[in-house]
């Protein structure tokens, strides 16, 4: 099993003037988008420092979070701001991972966005329900990686979404209703490239749909 | 031979395999992704597809010679073929992985097999072009570092 990988990216030692660098932890299996990823994620000058690692139990242990208490985090779990997650994994799928992730994290939830190759709305639902950030189609493109700074625990906030019609809904946290998220998304699609928070997720790249229905991946709901 | 001549070579080689269909857009992103900070990164990318896609036609290979498959791990490397084809813009080992998806989801060994064969087809195709791009890229690399000395 491939040891954890960090990459420092960008000058300035890593720091971008006056702002904050986005500690990203990138969960794939796969060692070729393990490494697409790194690249994305340095070229997109957002400044991200990148660790990557090949399992959700990998992932766990880094995080902190893993059952074993035998395993030190090689990285604190409160220093990672977001984590980027491939969703067909071995043993612990990126469901799984981002399942306790907001579980165990809950007085601070790290962001969690999900990948996938497969463009499926069920699958895309399930993780909205239960607290991912986002969910983005395999493979990943550049403009898709510069929305992630949004996410990050520790950059700027991000502009308030407008208050829905009836809320009473008051507060400084970036929560936003199922509702809302929709909105955004949908206002989101008509400006394509701003980054502005809510669901999105994209397929222009897929030319050669497959058909989902009954597959026997390991991943198969 | 002169660094433009091999510039050029290198662009004749990668355009013609767009347009036969080995390579899609995907590999123009890795592309953009290749600069100064970077300049391996293509061959890189390009050496772990071909290591991760060696090591699975073996086991494909291994799984589909049993008396009896099982289907659901033959699906799940065909998955991961599919994966990094695509995300390396592989598109003829790519469009070979969903055909032997699709027999594989109908339990058809036969199928399997010959779909297999495409896939190993398509790869080796792609993976004798990718050895001249790498050599390319390598001799580039060399006259770069010797122009910086």
């Amino acid at each position: 099993m491939e040891e954890v990988e960090k990459r420092e990216e960008g000058g300035n030692d890593g720091m971008l003037e006056g702002g904050v660098e986005v500690r990203v932890l990138v969960v794939d299996d796969s060692p070729v988008d393990r490494r697409i990823v790194e690249g994305l994620l340095k070229k997109s000058g957002a400044m991200f420092q990148v660790t990557s690692v090949d399992s959700g139990k990998r992932a766990m242990e880094v995080l902190g979070l893993s059952e074993d208490k035998t395993k030190s985090p090689v990285v604190d779990g409160q220093k990672v701001d977001i984590i980027l997650t491939d969703y067909c994994m071995p043993e612990m799928t990126g469901y799984d991972l981002l399942k306790a992730v907001k579980e165990r994290s809950c007085k601070k939830p790290i962001p969690v966005i999900v990948m996938s190759s497969e463009n499926e709305p069920q699958r895309i639902n399930r993780c909205r329900a239960i607290g991912a950030e986002d969910f983005i189609i395999k493979p990943l493109q550049t403009n898709d990686v510069l929305r992630l700074r949004s996410y990050a625990r520790t950059g700027p906030p991000p502009p308030p979404p407008p208050p829905p019609p009836s809320s009473s809904k008051a507060g400084t946290k970036r929560k936003m209703t199922i509702e809302l998220m929709a909105e955004a998304a949908a206002v989101d699609r008509k400006d394509a490239g701003r980054a502005l928070p809510g669901w999105r997720w994209r397929d222009s790249n897929h030319r050669h749909r497959t058909s989902a229905i009954g597959s026997l991946s390991y991943c198969n709901y | 031979m002169s660094l433009m001549a091999l510039r050029e070579r290198l662009n004749v080689l990668v355009n013609s395999m767009f347009l036969e269909g080995l390579l899609d857009q995907q590999f123009r992103q890795l592309q953009m992704l290749q600069d100064a900070s970077s300049p391996g990164f293509v061959a890189e990318v390009i050496t772990l597809f071909c290591e991760d896609s060696e090591r699975m036609l073996t086991e494909l290979t291994k799984l589909l010679d049993q008396a009896v498959v099982d289907y659901q791990k033959v699906d799940a490397y065909v998955h991961q073929l599919k994966g990094s084809s695509s995300s390396v813009g592989a598109q003829n080992v790519k469009l070979a992985c969903i055909q032997f998806k699709q027999f594989c989801e109908e339990n058809n060994k036969e199928g399997c097999l010959s779909a297999l064969n495409m896939v190993k087809h398509q790869y080796y195709s792609l993976r004798s072009k990718f050895d001249t791009m790498l050599q390319l890229e390598q001799r580039i690399q060399a006259y770069d570092s010797e122009q910086q000395n």
